[in-house]
């Protein structure tokens, strides 16, 4: 494993990251061409002689795209600070506790992360029609509870795992209470765990679409990927509106990525890989 | 106190997750269509609509009256009238109705709004019957008697005289029809059908692919993090955003994707990509193979990162082939990872809605409508709640038989204990 990479190493990972960054870039070309190179010939070539701002111009005064983010941004933001608060707990107990049932808890919790969204909704959607919540953040929060719970439970429960046992211990001899050793030992311990938990929870809920698309109708309501997705009129696709917002939306979360990759990754993959 | 740590949680995932799901069920067993009044809920008994019948008959009986007074088939309507009074003494003196009669009655005078929970009474069923055929005997004279002799407000009382005969609300409970007319339609296994090559296909390409990838990055070489940042970026745009995008790309004339699929051959011509049905399967199938590849690598890196090289150096020395290394190490090492990645990435396609639906929106001709999609269009479009409902549990089922099967290979690994004590 340790031999010098060949060139031809180098040949495959070029290909691989061309093919996977290759549509951004298309539309990052397309978001600066002018209205008229986005259709006929020149709706092929790689670059543009007139490069204009006036697609994203567009993005936001033509469209509610700020209102867009904004109720992204709230929704996703109120759901993973209620949800991994609430699952950490959970995760904590499961992680340190022998009790009965333990297995049958994260048996439901690894099935209801499995559910169907589609199977949950026609429920959900009369309980907050008749609650009055359809168009409303609390109406999007609600639901996404059953997305992000199961998922922070499930990763905090093997960062929680991680954490040296004997620190708790030393603890408790020392007279410490339960909840004090949970907040003074565990916590600071467990924060760049529930981080990596907080980073994943928010994009799941940034990215989800049937419930935002049934739940929140009204304009004033809508998130991003809703939004985005009715950019597209009936006969019509704006080109360089869509290409443009494509661009806002994607820019923070490569910076997001770029930044915690390492506990994205390491997120990702705790559930998956038998230590 | 374990208990107390997780009862929020639990609370919550089964309020907010179990319950719906159960509820999902309820509701496939009804006739449940929200844009009809008489339907819009859920009724297991009969029940009589106090609001609505108090909205008719005064202006039945009022009507008939001026008809009477007008000359107009004088005995007939006496008749009529005498009928409509008899059963207006009925009601009062039931025990169920007549308790709220004239509460709503005074309501209605006043205009105000009323409350389902006093207006809409639980009768018997043979209270029911009885008023049901009064009402339609009623209403049927009606009609008789407009037709033989002209009334001034003819239409208005056989308008208000139909109307009466939806004062009785009918049990929408029809048990499990809704699961035998989809089991016999043909568009819901076409849906099903489409879910499955959509899943099968795109799992199995990503699954090759990813591990390619996986081994090809498994290595130690410059630029190691850049290439992670990579992969995650496709992971981390929305769904519905990286379809419009795909959909824009697959353009039948400014598509560039397109374009390029044309000169390589892969298609007759680029309009073909969204507008026929294989080719919009294709394309559905490509953009998710696109978004989550490098997510299944990245899963697989992870387990291959855990097999210690020692492994692989013994295995040199001992003259194993490359083949016979990847086959009898690195396989059987990364089973678990392999079958977790597996089933979150099978159980993720086979739910598949915001992809399609975005980009194709189940079209053209229902191609790619796969089951979520019909279940949404069933409920959203056509609010008809039963019967999407019903599929929805379908897919439901789907769900749980697949996680079964992969569970059974994945024995008690994914929930076995494997606390750090």
């Amino acid at each position: 494993m340790q031999k010098k990479s060949s060139f031809l190493f180098y040949v495959l990972l070029f290909v691989f990251v061309f093919v996977v960054m290759f549509p951004f870039l298309w539309m990052l070309i397309t978001s600066i061409k002018p209205m008229t190179e986005l259709f006929g010939d020149k709706a092929f070539t790689p670059f543009t002689t007139k490069p204009t701002i006036k697609s994203y111009m567009s993005v936001f005064l033509d469209y509610p795209f700020v209102r867009y983010l904004w109720n992204s941004f709230v929704v996703s933001a109120i759901t993973t600070i209620y949800t991994v608060f609430i699952a950490s707990f959970a995760a904590y107990a499961i992680a340190r506790f022998q009790f009965k049932g333990k297995t049958f808890i994260l048996g439901l919790v690894l099935s209801v992360s499995m559910f169907p969204q589609i199977a949950t909704i026609s429920p959900i959607y009369i309980f907050l029609k008749n609650l009055g919540l359809t168009n409303s953040y609390l109406g999007l929060i609600i639901p996404y509870t059953t997305i992000t719970l199961p998922l922070s439970i499930w990763i905090l429960v093997t960062f929680f795992r991680k954490i040296p046992y004997d620190l708790e211990e030393a603890a408790k001899i020392d007279g410490a209470s339960m909840m004090q050793t949970y907040w003074k030992v565990i916590f600071p311990l467990a924060a760049p765990g529930i981080f990596t938990t907080a980073i994943l929870v928010f994009i799941a809920a940034w990215n989800e679409f049937l419930f935002a698309l049934t739940i929140n109708t009204d304009e004033k309501f809508k998130t991003v990927p809703v939004g985005i997705a009715m950019f597209q009129g009936q006969f019509s696709i704006p080109l360089g509106e869509i290409a443009a917002a494509t661009i806002v939306v994607t820019v923070p979360l490569v910076i997001l990525v770029l930044a915690f990759q390492r506990r994205i990754v390491s997120g990702l993959t705790s559930g998956s890989v038998k230590e | 106190m374990a208990y107390s740590l997780i009862a929020p949680a639990l609370i919550l995932i089964l309020v907010i997750s179990v319950w719906p799901v159960l509820q999902s069920f309820y509701f496939s067993m009804f006739d449940l269509k929200l844009n009809s009044p008489t339907k819009s809920e859920t009724h297991l008994s009969y029940s009589f609509d106090l609001e609505r019948y108090l909205d008719n008959y005064p202006f039945l009986v009022g009507g008939i009256d001026n008809e009477i007074r007008n000359g107009h088939a004088k005995e007939e309507l006496q008749r009529v009238k005498t009928d409509l009074q008899a059963l207006d003494e009925e009601i009062r003196k039931n025990s169920a109705v007549g308790k709220n009669y004239d509460i709503v009655n005074d309501k209605l005078l006043n205009m105000e709004k009323i409350n389902p929970s006093i207006a809409l009474l639980k009768i018997n069923k043979k209270t029911a019957k009885e008023f049901q055929k009064t009402t339609e005997q009623i209403s049927k004279n009606i009609k008789k008697i407009s037709k033989e002799t002209k009334l001034s407000q003819g239409v208005k009382l056989v308008g208000l005289s139909s109307a009466m005969k939806q004062v009785v609300v009918e049990p929408t409970f029809i048990g499990f029809k809704h699961y035998e007319d989809n089991l016999t339609d043909k568009r819901m296994w076409r849906a099903l059908g489409n879910t499955f090559t959509f899943t099968v296909i795109s799992v199995f390409l990503e699954l090759v692919l990813g591990l390619a990838i996986a081994l090809l990055i498994n290595k130690a070489f410059v630029g190691r993090g850049l290439i992670r940042a990579t992969i995650l970026i496709p992971w981390a745009i929305p769904t519905a955003v990286s379809a419009l995008m795909w959909k824009y790309l697959y353009d039948g004339q400014n598509g560039i994707v397109a374009m390029i699929f044309e000169k390589v051959g892969l298609v007759d011509s680029m309009s073909n990509l969204l507008t026929s049905q294989a080719g919009a399967m294709f394309s559905v199938i490509f953009a998710d193979v696109w978004k989550t590849t490098p997510y299944m690598a990245l899963l697989l890196l992870a387990g291959l990162q855990t097999i210690p090289s020692s492994l692989y150096e013994a295995a040199s020395i001992d003259g194993a082939t490359k083949w016979k290394q990847f086959t009898s190490i690195t396989l059987p090492l990364i089973k678990t990872s392999l079958l977790v990645a597996l089933l979150f990435r099978t159980l993720d396609a086979f739910r598949v809605f915001d992809l399609i639906w975005v980009m194709t929106g189940g079209g053209p001709a229902n191609s790619t409508e796969t089951i979520s999609i019909l279940a949404y269009k069933t409920m959203f479009s056509q609010t008809n709640f039963g019967n999407g409902s019903a599929i929805s549990v379908i897919v439901f089922v789907c769900v749980a038989i697949i996680s079964m099967i992969y569970i059974k290979f994945l024995g008690r690994d994914l929930l076995g204990d494997r606390s750090g004590k």
